[in-house]
């Protein structure tokens, strides 16, 4: 509906958690220097495939992988998958797969085709290989880590992709609803999961802008594609111009996300997690271009 | 050392098998309280429903949990039918306290169509909505609110055989149960004020949380005005064409308290919250009875107290309007008062 994105008010700002949280940034602390931290613009890839997806649901391997290898090289700006994966982890590296578990999960294709891939061109050992999603024990034991989150609206949340999908490393999930969500990013801070993330790989082959986290077909939609970068807030916030822009699409008015997804933004501002502004983001897309929803 | 091992042993094992055990009893303690058929077109279910409630839904549905019991929810009953031709079908039916907080979760979603699927006749009352909707479809999902069940039934993928057999899995929900009205506060919303501003019916919303009043209307992260389950409210945009050729949007939202002690004190907390800029000059909680209109950043916001109903309207484009809106509705209260809600 026209001009109803409220967005944060300053009257946000004035009221307890939220605005004690987000305010953080105003001070400007050593710590949360975010985005401006960051090289000038940060990248975030959209890679699609009008076929990856058949009517029935069934997801091609094969087309997935040619995906992720498109994926890996214009994330790194390699030549060959083999040197895009050396530019992400080191074949020593214990890496943690971290997908969306269940509502709306991440296709399993697409964690064998990344775990195919580190094994084949990375030349990581199977062994060295872990399904991290879970307590923080998990990522305890990895030395790098690589998110791989379902595209999804949450009711309770706005969005509940990226910077949600470590929430289970926190040990305490409930702690991070209404209010407290915007203190998602400081998960993305604990000893066990600091600094580990080396690529953020979004599945927005079938996703859900709204009703979420519960499965409601009426807002699940084939957008076919893979959402990636290094900068988690970067690629969460292209996420949410994906989700927003198919909102109104849906409605032929606009329908803002509600409520606001201030976890985007604290975890830019307050986390220095990576950047929210969309205008210092490159978006770099390649394939299938009808209904990007990224005008 | 040996004893205490075993001291040990049995203590763990104990310990691993009582929080099982007693689940399986509540399961079973917990009646079923809907029968499915066993067999539906290409579809089998399991025998046993999987039963959810207030303790282990979050196991099952993470934080969508909190939608629920953000209403009157006593249990959950989750069936699933299993076919070796076509997807699974998932049959959930939330078994809440009324049938309002049925309503409710129906009320956060009027998109899809409209299907037919009680036997029994509704109940004799003037409709609030235009259309007494009790369950919609689309994508292969049905959704119903009956009495005091709200249901989903869906399809993993839809096709005509899937469609066929959500729609007569949702008619065995519905079979024989009562068809009550809808809640009595949704007549709070005028269809019209004044010549100009039409309600909006496909977005009228009722709900007892600020929870699922933000996932509405995003007010505020904070429970800034008190709502709880002891509370019932309603939201809705009202629309009106401008000249050139736009439409503009207000926000109406009425809550009816247990009180009119806590209707004072949500007003003074929503005041001091939301309209801090305002305070100079206002003691509210002295009376129960004040109206009050102001401008601030999105428009005019005008609100209302009357005894333990609340109105409150955001986003008027003039104080007139605002005005306007909030008079219709407080006349509407006050003369229902007047004919002891008749």
């Amino acid at each position: 509906m026209a001009n109803r994105q409220r967005g944060l008010t300053r009257r946000d700002f004035i009221r307890g958690t939220v605005g004690a949280t987000l305010a953080v940034s105003a001070l400007r602390m050593p710590w949360s220097e975010g985005s401006e931290r960051l090289a000038p613009l940060s990248l975030v890839t959209v890679v699609r495939d009008k076929n990856v997806m058949d009517a029935g649901y069934r997801v091609d391997p094969k087309i997935l992988q040619s995906m992720v290898n498109r994926t890996l090289l214009q994330v790194t700006g390699k030549n060959r998958v083999k040197e895009a994966w050396a530019d992400l982890v080191k074949t020593e590296d214990i890496v943690g797969l971290v997908p969306t578990p269940h509502l709306n999960p991440t296709h399993q294709e697409l964690v064998d085709v990344v775990k195919e891939s580190l094994m084949r061109e990375a030349g990581i050992s199977e062994k060295n290989i872990i399904m991290a999603q879970g307590g923080k024990r998990r990522p305890g034991k990895c030395t790098a880590l690589i998110s791989m989150p379902a595209l999804k609206g949450h009711w309770l949340t706005g969005i509940g992709t990226v910077i949600k999908n470590y929430i289970m490393y926190s040990g305490r999930p409930s702690n991070y609803h209404e209010e407290k969500s915007a203190k998602l990013g400081e998960i993305w801070l604990i000893p066990e999961v600091k600094d580990k993330t080396r690529l953020v790989l979004v599945d927005a082959i079938h996703p859900l802008c709204d009703k979420g986290p519960q499965p409601d077909p009426r807002y699940k939609w084939a957008y076919n594609g893979l959402i990636a970068g290094i900068d988690p807030v970067a690629v969460e916030t292209v996420c949410l111009k994906i989700l927003t822009s198919k909102r109104q699409a849906l409605r032929g008015e606009p329908w803002p996300i509600s409520p606001p997804p201030i976890c985007v933004e604290a975890a830019d501002k307050v986390y220095g997690l990576g950047t929210s502004k969309i205008e210092k983001i490159k978006i770099a897309h390649f394939g299938w271009g009808e209904d990007l929803l990224l005008e | 050392m040996t004893g205490f091992f075993s001291k040990t042993l049995f203590f763990l094992l104990t310990m691993m098998i009582i929080p099982s055990f007693s689940k399986d009893i509540r399961a079973e303690m917990t009646k079923k309280s809907v029968k499915l058929p066993k067999t539906i077109g290409f579809w089998t279910r399991s025998d046993n429903a999987r039963i959810i409630d207030s303790g282990n839904i979050f196991d099952y549905m993470n934080g969508a949990g909190e939608l629920y019991l953000a209403y009157g929810f006593d249990h959950l009953e989750v069936y699933e039918y299993t076919s070796d031709r076509q997807d699974r079908i998932m049959a959930e039916v939330y078994v809440m306290y009324t049938s309002n907080d049925a309503f409710g979760l129906l009320s956060l979603d009027w998109g899809g169509e409209p299907v037919t699927i009680h036997s029994t006749p509704p109940f004799q009352s003037e409709p609030c909505v235009e259309l007494p909707v009790r369950a919609l479809y689309g994508g292969g999902l049905l959704r119903i609110w009956s009495d005091n069940f709200y249901a989903r039934v869906m399809a993993y993928r839809e096709t005509v055989e899937s469609k066929k057999a959500v729609l007569s899995l949702g008619q065995a929900i519905a079979a024989e149960r009562k068809r009550p009205a809808e809640p009595e506060l949704l007549k709070v919303l005028p269809t019209t004020v004044g010549p100009d501003w039409k309600l909006r019916k496909d977005r009228i919303g009722y709900f007892r949380s600020h929870l699922v009043l933000n996932s509405l209307y995003y007010l505020s992260h904070q429970n800034i005005l008190h709502l709880d389950h002891s509370t019932e409210a309603v939201t809705a945009p009202y629309e009106k064409r401008t000249q050139d050729g736009a439409t503009k949007y207000v926000q109406v939202l009425f809550v009816k308290y247990a009180l009119p002690a806590q209707a004072g004190k949500a007003l003074a907390n929503f005041h001091k919250a939301y309209l801090p800029e305002h305070q100079k000059g206002f003691d509210l909680g002295i009376t129960t009875r004040q109206t009050h209109f102001f401008k601030i950043e999105d428009g005019w916001l005008g609100y209302a107290l009357d005894g333990a109903g609340l109105a409150i309207v955001f986003e008027c484009p003039n104080r007139e309007s605002a005005q306007l809106i909030i008079k219709h509705i407080t006349d509407y209260t006050v003369s229902r008062e007047k004919n002891h809600g008749k």
